[in-house]
């Protein structure tokens, strides 16, 4: 138990919003919204994708440790900076993250062929690994989330870290098709950016203030 | 890819583009920044490379219906939806009259209607509403009932207008309209939505707050990350305290203007105890909080009342669904042919056509020689009636054979439907005993949490002041009698919802309460034992002549007489040709078939052909007769209703004693009597001889009497319960507690069953509420519970106390 828990939640619950928008339309499009079941594989796939992706960068991470005695630090550093660029995003700033966006673009152009070769609403199966693969999707807030996975220590507790992400936007992505388009009008409206935003802003200085404290 | 044109251009930085939006998800592009995707023939803005990618990916799989259809909203909502605003405007409208013949009844200048009220929670505002109508001059009754949230009010049309009573509900703080049925379900939904919409800020809330609250207990953190997790945690609860628990601060407070409790006041005044205590410890950086126990204890409480609310809505949800299957545009006669009309402007007095297959708008008297009708709305008969002319056909029921006309006799709030609907939503009004007792209980229970929370707080102050602020907190949270007030009117709502959906009206819910101590069952027979309906039992034809011959010799005779026991044979065969016919009445027929005179009658009636004549067959009431011999005996009689003998076997196997009260002959009485098993008959009784016999039954124990609404008016008011088998038009007027729609007497049955389920399942819901609340207390007072388990608790236990409501739904049929 500790602050990166609350921390991974938080950047979740607080990204859905823009999730709603993003990845919310995409999963009405292709018609997942008509049935929870296919709504919950589908954001299961998504989540277990961002896992997968925690798992290797934290991997990549993991030998920086090793070698820089301050190597961990100044992943924190950069954390740090990554929750405030992500509250300010959150602030409609979206410049903040565009850049890192545009980099996960590249990969995605290597995955998103595959997702044509799916059919289009089939089983559950087939749903489970649209989603994983849509996991992939180029995301300022995933990214930023990633830069945390990167500094847990440890491969398994970077997925750890992804999972706990996506199950903090998975109630908003799975709620809504379930419950009320209502809620995602709350979660979309300025107030609750607004806060939202300002919580991770508060976050990153605090990890900010913390690392620097340790160098 | 390619009919896909993905323009990745260069940004040309323009100020235009900084309002525009994105067109996949309709977040704004931020300023600069320009990639497009071309759908449905227009190059769209995209906000980021997410967007982008989805966009180009739903265009290529040919999927850009989604972006025709979607519902676009607008971006920026309040958190917080406008309430009240315009309302005030819009009250002067309901005083047209063409609006209010949909929902007002008029007696000369009397008005009467019934307003759907919102924000309605308890009986303190019942109270409070009933008080402040009762102000109004021109206000002749208002009958406030708080579990379906509606008031029935009357008024004198020339000192005050509708509006005006509209207006002093709204000054109190409630919503008022008119209630009409199709509206339920929308007010329904609005509440649901608003429900929803303050448990997923509460749920969102309580998720966090309980994520850093663990943080906190666990970790060892420096006082700077403790203190941010403090604000962080207050910016999460504040959206709870100010919008989520709003409903229990606003019944707090309506509670307390009325000068009463109710048990919103201790979870309120714990909900502002417990934040303002943290909010100042958050500031000045001292001592303890307790927003996850605010968050989470409005999360719980709103789950209950959600689930509480839901239940009482499948309650009632019954009756109103009977009201949307009837049309709303009806054929009227006019001078120059059929003219299609509202059929709210129908007038008493209109003729109209029906289709087949159609449901018929309002009752109406058929002017066709016959029809088939599906009454099953009414009465749970699915099989069809037959009508003939000037019968009366009901709103609700469906149009089976043929087109036909009806000249309208009772239309909208008149019609037996509404009636019935009517009766179903009243079974509701009237407070059983335990209902009350529970009330009472709480509010005492109330008073005593306050005084004992209080003596707490001081008590501890002197032993450890340091714990006595949450130890109080503890208390005031444990001991709400939350699951208490909720025992009696959740399990009374489940069971008049599982006795209205198996044809079982309740007029009066306090019967199920005094139905299990009831040890005599009296019961009438004609129309209750029987079907009420004559036909031939048994019959026995002189063997020298053809049955048939007889048959329609019998039919020719009777056709000729009005008697009911003549009814049978009207439909035996073909009427033969009858001369000279004579109707003796309270004797027979006489009259001349193929030049032989025949007698058709009573045993006396025979006898002066053949005085020395004997029956063969014994219980036969019906002969027939040439001048040389007997030629045929029929024993006509009351068919017994098919489940009588189960029915009343069951109930003497409950130990309850059956008697039987009946105005008809010894003998007739006691042959049925012996057919169903009872051995205690009274027979040949006057409707006032009936009234003594159950006073003198109700000396030793109470009694339930099931009669003939009409007939039997006075003695099932006297009795402590009275069940009738309605249909048609005497069943707004029967006296009687109960009321059976399918005419089946096992209705009777699962009457007591019923009533026997809820007993058992209010008293394990009272031994659980005080037994919980009896155990936490002391525990709670010496300090060994902290808030957030009290919390838990509590919640726990209401959510124990609804589910064992609800158990009554289940299994309905």
């Amino acid at each position: 138990m500790n602050i990166d828990v609350v921390a991974a939640l938080v950047m979740g619950l607080a990204g859905s919003g823009h999730c709603l928008a993003m990845c919310g339309g995409l999963a009405a499009a292709m018609g997942y919204q008509r049935s929870p079941m296919r709504l919950f594989w589908y954001n299961l796939g998504r989540i277990i994708s961002y896992a997968i992706a925690g798992f290797i960068v934290a991997a990549a991470f993991f030998s920086i440790s090793k070698v820089h005695a301050n190597g961990l630090v100044y992943l924190r550093i950069l954390a740090g900076i990554m929750m405030v660029l992500l509250g300010l995003y959150l602030f409609r700033w979206n410049r903040a993250l565009l850049w890192l966006e545009k980099a996960g673009s590249y990969l995605w152009r290597y995955i998103q062929p595959l997702t044509q070769k799916l059919p289009a609403q089939k089983t559950s199966g087939y749903v489970f690994l649209a989603g994983m693969l849509w996991g992939w999707l180029p995301c300022g807030l995933v990214y930023s989330a990633l830069t945390w996975a990167a500094l847990s220590g440890d491969p398994f507790s970077g997925a750890g870290f992804m999972l706990l992400f996506g199950l903090g936007t998975f109630p908003a992505m799975f709620l809504t098709g379930v419950f009320s388009q209502k809620l995602a009008t709350v979660l979309q409206s300025s107030s609750f950016r607004w806060i939202a935003g300002l919580l991770l802003i508060g976050y990153g200085i605090a990890t900010l203030f913390i690392a620097a404290k340790q160098l | 890819m390619s009919q896909v044109d993905v323009s990745m251009s260069k940004p040309e930085a323009t100020l235009a583009n900084e309002k525009e939006a994105c067109f996949h998800c309709q977040q704004p592009v931020p300023a600069g920044f320009s990639l497009h995707v071309e759908v449905l023939g227009h190059a769209r803005p995209m906000c980021c490379y997410g967007c982008h990618s989805v966009a180009t990916t739903i265009v290529e799989q040919g999927l850009t219906h989604f972006y025709k259809y979607r519902e676009t909203k607008p971006g920026e909502l309040p958190l917080i939806p406008e309430e009240l605003a315009n309302l005030e405007d819009d009250l002067v409208r309901y005083d047209d009259p063409d609006i209010q013949r949909e929902f007002v009844a008029a007696n000369a200048n009397i008005q009467t209607a019934t307003l759907a009220i919102e924000g309605m929670t308890c009986a303190a505002c019942a109270w409070l509403i009933e008080r402040q109508l009762h102000h109004l001059n021109g206000v002749k009754k208002v009958v406030v009932n708080a579990s379906t949230e509606r008031v029935q009010v009357s008024w004198d049309a020339e000192s005050t207008r509708l509006s005006q009573v509209l207006r002093a509900i709204h000054q109190v703080g409630y919503k008022a309209l008119p209630f009409q049925q199709a509206d339920l379900e929308a007010s329904y939904d609005r509440k649901r939505r608003g429900y929803i919409r303050r448990l997923g800020v509460a749920g969102i809330a309580s998720m966090q707050t309980m994520m850093v609250a663990f943080g906190l207990y666990f970790d060892d953190i420096d006082d700077t990350t403790r203190l941010y997790f403090w604000w962080v945690s207050l910016l999460f609860t504040a959206p709870v305290i100010v919008y989520s628990c709003q409903p229990f601060f606003a019944n707090a407070i309506r509670a307390l203007k009325a000068r009463t409790l109710n048990m919103d006041v201790p979870v309120a005044l714990a909900m502002v105890i417990a934040f303002i205590a943290s909010f100042y410890a958050t500031v000045t950086d001292t001592g303890d909080v307790y927003y996850e126990c605010v968050t989470m204890f409005a999360f719980f409480l709103l789950a209950g009342r959600f689930l509480e609310m839901q239940a009482r809505h499948k309650a009632v949800a019954n009756a109103a669904n009977l009201m949307k299957l009837i049309p709303a545009i009806a054929e009227r006669q006019t001078t120059d042919g059929w003219e299609q009309v509202m059929v709210k402007y129908l007038e008493t007095g209109d003729v109209i056509r029906v289709r087949p297959g159609d449901t018929i708008p309002v009752d109406g008297e058929l002017l066709d020689a016959n029809a088939w009708c599906d009454e099953a709305l009414l009465t749970g008969e699915s099989r069809p009636v037959a009508k003939s002319q000037f019968e009366t056909l009901y709103a609700g029921s469906i149009n089976q054979d043929h087109p036909i006309t009806l000249r309208i006799v009772a239309t909208r709030q008149d019609t037996l439907l509404a009636g019935i609907i009517a009766l179903q939503d009243s079974a509701l009004e009237a407070k059983p005993k335990f209902v009350r007792f529970a009330d009472v209980v709480s509010r005492y229970f109330v008073a005593a949490t306050l005084i004992i929370s209080t003596l707490t707080l001081v008590s501890w102050y002197f032993i450890d002041p340091s714990k006595a602020f949450w130890v109080t907190l503890a208390v005031l949270v444990a001991t709400c009698p939350c699951a208490l007030s909720l025992a009696a009117p959740t399990a009374m709502s489940g069971a008049i919802s599982r006795l209205n959906r198996a044809g079982i009206l309740m007029k009066q819910s306090a019967l199920l309460e005094s139905l299990p101590k009831i040890k005599t069952l009296c019961v009438d027979k004609t129309g209750t034992l029987t079907k009420g309906k004559f036909s031939i039992i048994r019959s026995q034809y002189n063997s020298d002549h053809e049955e048939l011959l007889l048959m329609k010799i019998a039919a020719g005779l009777e056709s000729y007489s009005e008697h009911p026991l003549a009814r049978p044979f009207q439909r035996l065969a073909k009427a033969a040709d009858v001369t000279n016919a004579r109707n003796i009445p309270g004797s027979g027929i006489s009259g001349v078939v193929d030049g032989t005179e025949y007698r058709i009658g009573s045993l006396s009636f025979i006898k002066q052909w053949h005085p020395e004549f004997k029956n063969a067959l014994a219980p036969a009431n019906v002969f027939l007769a040439s001048k040389d011999k007997i030629l045929a005996e029929w024993q006509v009689d009351d068919e017994i209703r098919d489940d009588a003998e189960e029915t009343i076997a069951w109930y003497k196997s409950r130990g309850v004693e059956v008697i039987m009260l009946t105005g008809d002959s010894n003998l007739r009485a006691h042959t049925l009597a012996q057919q169903l098993g009872i051995t205690d008959i009274r027979a040949q009784l006057k409707p006032e001889d009936k009234l003594k016999a159950v006073r003198k039954l109700q000396e030793i124990s109470p009694v339930l009497m099931v009669g003939d609404g009409l007939n039997d008016g006075p003695v099932l008011a006297a009795a402590n319960g009275s069940v009738t088998f309605s249909s048609g038009s005497d069943l707004a007027k029967s006296s009687s507690d109960v009321v059976i729609l399918t005419g089946k007497l096992a209705g009777l049955r699962r009457l007591y069953e019923t009533s026997l389920l809820t007993r058992n399942v209010i008293r394990q819901n009272f031994t659980w509420a005080i037994g919980y609340n009896l155990v936490i207390l002391p525990l709670a007072v010496t300090g060994q519970v902290g808030p957030l388990w009290a919390m838990l608790g509590m919640s726990m236990s209401s959510l124990i106390v609804m589910t064992n409501s609800l158990r009554l739904m289940r299994n309905a049929r």
